[in-house]
């Protein structure tokens, strides 16, 4: 059963409780403690009651237990079928776990139970030896607080060469590329993995230096009216972006989105595909992208 | 019942969070399935487990709730913090924690010893300890023999049992930080990496994550269920929120899981009993799944769904069963200097179609779909470069033709609003 009390919130810090109690370190405000710290905002009211009362006869009231051992759990049937089935995704080689222990579990399912259907055909190299050693020395750098040397190669083979201090691994769903997240000093940097030709760790960075990734927001308000069903898929489609909706009438709704400056082409694109079913509102900008793209369209003679 | 912050299942509040997060403009009157109670009791929940991320905001109707974030700024789904809210009982985590300490370190005892064992050295130093007879322990073993947890083997006539963690069958989790901390986000499934992170002293949090339906989370157990029947070739009872062809539950088989990268939509393919045809439910609108018989020829209809995936562009099948045909669809571009990127637009996104290189700076795109409505909106992605386009089914071009119409009045300059 996925929806199950034993991966859940209470059983985890009751379980971090005992580990204190276990250790003969547990007070009565360390319950308090650990339960706000770990738990939901309304948990600290029923979990120290509970354990103090006796109606999870756990603790004494001395705060001693009478269980032996710091709690585990085992992992269950669905954790380790679910493990076996990422050995089989192209990506997990970037990643190295342990195959010890599963050979004879039986996957979750299988890659071909799943198809993504309007995920892009470029994807990321993932059985390409450079490409894995370059994700490797990536990952240790982010593990390990290096700075990274790297050398790119931009889409017109402009080669660029940096030092820089890496603060993000992200990955696009819609792409099925990773991207390094990096600033060099005070650029941020964008690279994309498949694109490193050469990486290596370099000195380690000092919290001085570090700086926080400098990110370009804009807000793009957009009117639609609910027909052929564009209330559902624009709220859905755009749902990843931090969002606000307001209904102006009956059918007629206000979202505001906030997206990052560096994505406005790609957002573009994105609106162009509802066509007339949604209005850009603001910013003016952006109108006159659209403008020039309907312009250029009339030139096309179609 | 008093308010109470764990649920027993997860249906009711599955719909209350895609409510608050995907829309978020409802006020509370509005919920008028449900009690004004259960949607105050309701939403305390969702404040309690998502309370960084809940926003309000107060309009002339009343007052509106809603979910929102970047979840490109988040490495760990906020909506997992759900799936921890499971409700139990005072004797469900009191046996949890002694029975799994009880069997710790290789010991294997018998329900007769373990209760012995409870009794004597767990519970009897406490006034009032719960009522624990035999058979709830033998039942509590049995549930957890089934979750894995535990393991049980037979010892003369009675029954042992152990834990399944012994050092023989033990799994490094420390070498899978990096991987569940990616999966857990990625893998359709990936609530389940959640609950292993859980269990590790700390979580990367170097991953983010683009173009990413954190929304997804709340259909994990349709999910879970439509796997375990694809694995076991199984018939299922699909129970929908919303009617599909006017019937609110259906007998399937299901086959694969289709999803959109792009849209945030996923999909069951399956095998219609009743209309004998492969269609398309859209996750988020199943209530539950019910799992019925094997079907032997299973493998059959796996490749007639393959076959199905090769005219097909979207989640549509259109009309093809009234024309016996896909729709031929045509649409050439134009490439100006310095575009190199977008005959690798045309190629990356091409999906069932084929692209032609007609000369230097013009590309053409063909395909034969099902239903070419649905490409719609991939076409608009070329506004500015289409200099032909044509379509089998002709309604297609007609729409196309009057939403370029429409844009041009709507930024056209002239004050026409939204029509």
């Amino acid at each position: 059963m996925l929806f199950n009390e034993i991966y859940g919130k209470y059983f985890s810090v009751v379980a971090d409780v005992l580990k204190e109690a276990v250790n003969g370190t547990l007070s009565g405000p360390k319950i308090a403690d650990i339960v706000r710290e770990k738990a939901f905002a309304e948990s600290v009211l029923n979990i120290p009651a509970a354990l103090k009362s006796g109606e999870w006869p756990l603790l004494l009231p001395d705060m001693t237990t009478k269980i032996q051992n710091a709690p585990t759990m085992p992992l269950t049937t669905l954790q380790k079928r679910w493990m076996k089935a990422l050995l089989s995704d192209p990506r997990v080689k970037l990643f190295s776990p342990s195959v010890e222990g599963l050979e004879d579990v039986e996957p979750l399912y299988t890659q071909d139970s799943f198809t993504y259907f309007d995920r892009y055909a470029d994807g990321d190299p993932y059985d390409d030896p450079a490409y894995i050693e370059h994700f490797h020395t990536i990952l240790t750098a982010l593990r390990e607080n290096r700075k990274l040397s790297v050398k790119s190669e931009g889409l017109r083979k402009t080669v660029h060469k940096w030092i820089c201090i890496p603060h993000r691994m992200e990955y696009s769903e819609k792409d099925d590329k990773f991207r390094l997240i990096a600033m060099a000093k005070h650029i941020r940097l964008t690279v994309n993995i498949a694109r490193v030709s050469k990486c290596s760790l370099a000195d380690p960075w000092t919290p001085d230096e570090r700086q926080a990734l400098n990110r370009r927001d804009d807000t793009l308000v957009l009117e639609l009216i609910d027909e052929r069903n564009a209330l559902e898929r624009t709220m859905l489609h755009f749902s990843h972006l931090e969002k606000e909706t307001e209904r102006m009438e009956d059918n007629r709704y206000r979202v505001t989105l906030r997206y990052q400056r560096d994505d406005e082409t790609e957002l573009l694109i994105r609106v162009l595909s509802f066509g007339p079913l949604i209005r850009v509102i603001s910013p003016e900008r952006f109108i006159e992208k659209i403008r020039e793209r309907l312009n250029k369209q009339m030139s096309c003679g179609l | 019942m008093p308010y109470s912050e764990l649920i027993k299942n997860f249906e009711r509040i599955r719909d209350y969070i895609r409510d608050f997060y995907v829309y978020g403009f409802k006020t509370r009157e509005e919920y008028d399935t449900k009690s004004a109670r259960s949607y105050d009791n309701e939403r305390r929940r969702i404040e309690s487990w998502l309370g960084d991320y809940m926003f309000f905001r107060q309009v002339a109707e009343g007052r509106n709730v809603f979910l929102s974030m970047d979840s490109r700024s988040v490495s760990l789904n906020p909506l997992y913090s759900a799936f921890l809210s499971k409700s139990f009982t005072a004797l469900d985590i009191t046996l949890h924690f002694i029975i799994l300490d009880a069997l710790s370190g290789d010991k294997q005892l018998s329900v007769r010893e373990l209760t012995e064992c409870i009794e004597a050295d767990y519970l009897s130093a406490f006034d009032n300890p719960p009522v624990m007879d035999e058979s709830t322990l033998r039942k509590k073993l049995k549930e957890y023999e089934s979750l894995g947890l535990l393991k049980s083997a037979k010892r003369g006539k009675e029954l042992i049992y152990g834990r399944t963690d012994s050092e023989a069958e033990s799994i490094d989790l420390k070498s899978w930080r990096d991987a569940l901390a990616f999966y857990s986000e990625i893998d359709p499934l990936g609530v389940v990496g959640s609950y292993l992170l859980n269990k590790l002293e700390s979580i990367p949090d170097y991953y983010s994550f683009k173009h990413h339906y954190i929304l997804h989370a709340l259909e994990s157990e349709i999910l879970y269920a439509l796997l375990l029947a694809m694995g076991e070739h199984r018939d299922v009872e699909l129970s929908m929120f919303r009617p599909h062809r006017n019937k609110a539950s259906q007998t399937v088989l299901p086959l694969k899981i289709h999803v959109s990268a792009q849209g945030g939509r996923r999909y069951l393919m399956a095998f219609s009993r009743r209309f004998k045809k492969i269609e398309l439910f859209r996750l988020d609108f199943i209530r539950s799944v019910k799992p019925l018989e094997p079907e032997p020829e299973y493998e059959k209809y796996a490749e007639r769904a393959e076959r199905f995936l090769k005219n097909l562009w979207g989640a549509s099948a259109g009309t093809r069963r009234l024309t016996g045909n896909a729709e031929h669809i045509e649409m050439t571009v134009r490439v100006d200097d310095g575009e190199e990127h977008i005959p690798m637009r045309l190629e990356r996104e091409k999906r069932c179609g084929r692209v032609e290189i007609i000369d230097k700076h013009t590309y053409k795109f063909v395909a034969d779909v099902y239903d070419a409505s649905e490409m719609l909106p991939w076409l608009r992605t070329f506004i500015g470069r289409i200099i032909s386009l044509s379509c089998g089914n002709p309604r297609v071009t007609e729409v196309f033709y009057a939403d370029i119409a429409a844009m041009n009045e709507m930024y056209g300059g002239d004050k026409v609003a939204l029509q």
